[in-house]
């Protein structure tokens, strides 16, 4: 029932050595007298973030592409604590701190918000590279990081999208480009949460996923008359 | 469309299997097909025709006869065969013995699944190096480990997922298992419930298998299975890391507790469905 730590990898002890520093103030692990973890003795959420973030289960030391590593990842922030808690349906209180904080997220370009390049949208909105790490590290030197659009949502009928997220076929045809629309789109690119809290689709401009410029041409791609996704 | 080729494909199919592998007692293709009855629309178990149809002729199947060749020829610096490991049925014990893991061992004092139970096996009976290409080589069906986890698991084909919860240390690891699936982190804010919780949702063209459907579940998690798209047969571990790899999360550690813990609670959600071994996937 108790696991030996004699058994375990030196990584994980190293990570042992540093959780006993930390969860000295949560008093919830019970680390037994002579070290060992007990796992039966830990609640299932106690357990999960133990193996997840001190076991070395994961490869937290790998270098990621934004700077730092991995561990950052996978450290979680409010919004994705919330809403993993609560399975994404948050109580109309998170809801409610959610949509602030993801408001307070959002940061405008200067001199309004623009359409860029539907063309250059069109290839972003099609492409599944950029942050991917593990046994195959995407080298954004190599190229720009896209949007991964196409993983959930239909854009140009011609072409396969996913349905996780609603269709866009049409968008910019049903609905014009007007500063109202440009405002939201923009805002749902951004930080969806804002509408939408604990939805499932990322927040690509708070985190810094995709540039202004990538983000204006995406918005080309969706919102501009001679683009594919309006004709 | 699709379902008046299907029911005659078994009647075609019943001779061409048993060729293979002799220790099936059904084909594969059959225990689907049983599991499809049930859920007669499930968009992710007909998404392709044509997957259906060739696995009569799953490559994996040639990958399970390597590693029965494999698991009983004397090998490793003891020149033993692995007919001593215990998967948790006894000594040499495989029938069934895979649709009940990950379970926990005495021996170790761990939940263990397949590959971290094989892994241990080359290193204490077998005497194998952990840095060993035998040990270390996971992936590719090339691999010693896909020959013997394929060979391992096929045993379990047709049996329903019975994973233990006897033991203090299997209920703790489920439950963790059950946190870790929901748990939304990394670039995308994706947890494994983002993909896996609603019927008929695809990423582009693949229909994602339902967490909450047994029967769209079981064929999710009969791994090994042959990956069409990467020509190679692949372990449930290898899913795994997969999974992290598109979430834009760290990377999983093969054999660690908590991929073990991941792998106890998605057997958890497939338990009374047959498993499907070897399977063949897109």
């Amino acid at each position: 029932m108790m696991l030996n730590i004699k058994t375990r990898n030196a990584a994980g002890l190293a990570a042992l050595a540093s959780v006993a520093l930390i969860v000295g103030a949560c008093a919830a692990v019970d680390y037994g007298e002579s070290g060992k973890v007990d796992y039966t003795k830990m609640s299932a959420e106690e357990l999960g973030e133990y193996l997840v973030m001190e076991s070395g289960s994961w490869n937290m030391d790998q270098e990621v592409q934004e700077g730092g590593t991995a561990r950052d990842r996978m450290t979680q922030d409010a919004m994705q604590k919330v809403c993993s808690e609560t399975r994404n349906q948050p109580s109309p209180e998170q809801a409610g701190q959610i949509i602030a904080d993801a408001r307070a997220s959002i940061q405008y370009p200067e001199g309004g918000i623009r359409l860029g390049d539907w063309r250059n949208g069109r290839d972003l909105s099609w492409g599944g590279f950029g942050f991917r790490i593990v046994h195959n590290p995407d080298d954004h030197s190599l190229r720009e990081p896209s949007g991964n659009c196409y993983n959930c949502h239909t854009m140009d009928p011609a072409r396969p999208g996913g349905n996780l997220g609603p269709s866009l076929t049409g968008y910019g045809a049903q609905r014009g480009n007007n500063e109202a629309t440009r405002r939201f789109v923009y805002e749902m690119i951004y930080n969806p949460h804002a509408y939408f809290p604990c939805t499932a689709m990322p927040r690509m401009g708070a985190k810094n996923l995709l540039s202004e410029q990538a983000i204006a041409d995406i918005m080309a791609y969706v919102l501009h008359p001679d683009s594919p996704v309006n004709r | 469309m699709i379902r008046p080729m299907l029911l005659a494909l078994p009647l075609a199919l019943a001779v061409g299997v048993t060729a293979h592998a002799d220790h099936l007692k059904e084909n594969p293709v059959d225990v689907l097909m049983r599991v499809i009855e049930e859920v007669p629309d499930s968009p992710y178990l007909l998404q392709s025709e044509q997957n259906l149809m060739m696995m009569e002729d799953n490559p994996n199947l040639w990958t399970v006869e390597d590693g029965k060749d494999l698991f009983y020829a004397a090998r490793g610096p003891n020149n033993v065969s692995l007919e001593t490991c215990d998967f948790g049925k006894g000594p040499g014990e495989l029938e069934g013995a895979y649709a009940e893991m990950p379970r926990y061992f005495e021996d170790t004092g761990r939940v263990m699944d397949l590959e971290a139970r094989l892994v241990h096996c080359m290193m204490e009976i077998q005497g194998f190096a952990a840095d060993d290409p035998a040990v270390r080589q996971r992936h590719g069906s090339g691999s010693d480990h896909m020959k013997l986890q394929s060979y391992i698991a096929s045993w379990s084909n047709g049996i329903p997922w019975n994973p233990p919860m006897d033991h203090p240390l299997e209920r703790a690891m489920r439950d963790a298992g059950e946190y870790i699936f929901y748990r939304r982190a990394g670039s995308l804010d994706m947890s494994c419930q983002t993909c896996h919780y609603e019927t008929g949702k695809r990423i582009r063209a693949s229909v994602l298998p339902n967490s909450r459907v047994p029967q769209e579940w079981t064929k999710a998690i009969s791994w090994p299975a042959f990956r069409v798209g990467h020509d190679h047969s692949r372990s449930s571990q290898h899913r795994i890391r997969g999974c992290y790899w598109q979430m834009r999360q760290a990377g999983p550690v093969a054999g660690s507790d908590g991929t073990i813990a991941l792998i106890s609670f998605w057997t958890d959600l497939a338990r009374g469905q047959p498993a499907i071994l070897p399977d063949m996937k897109r």
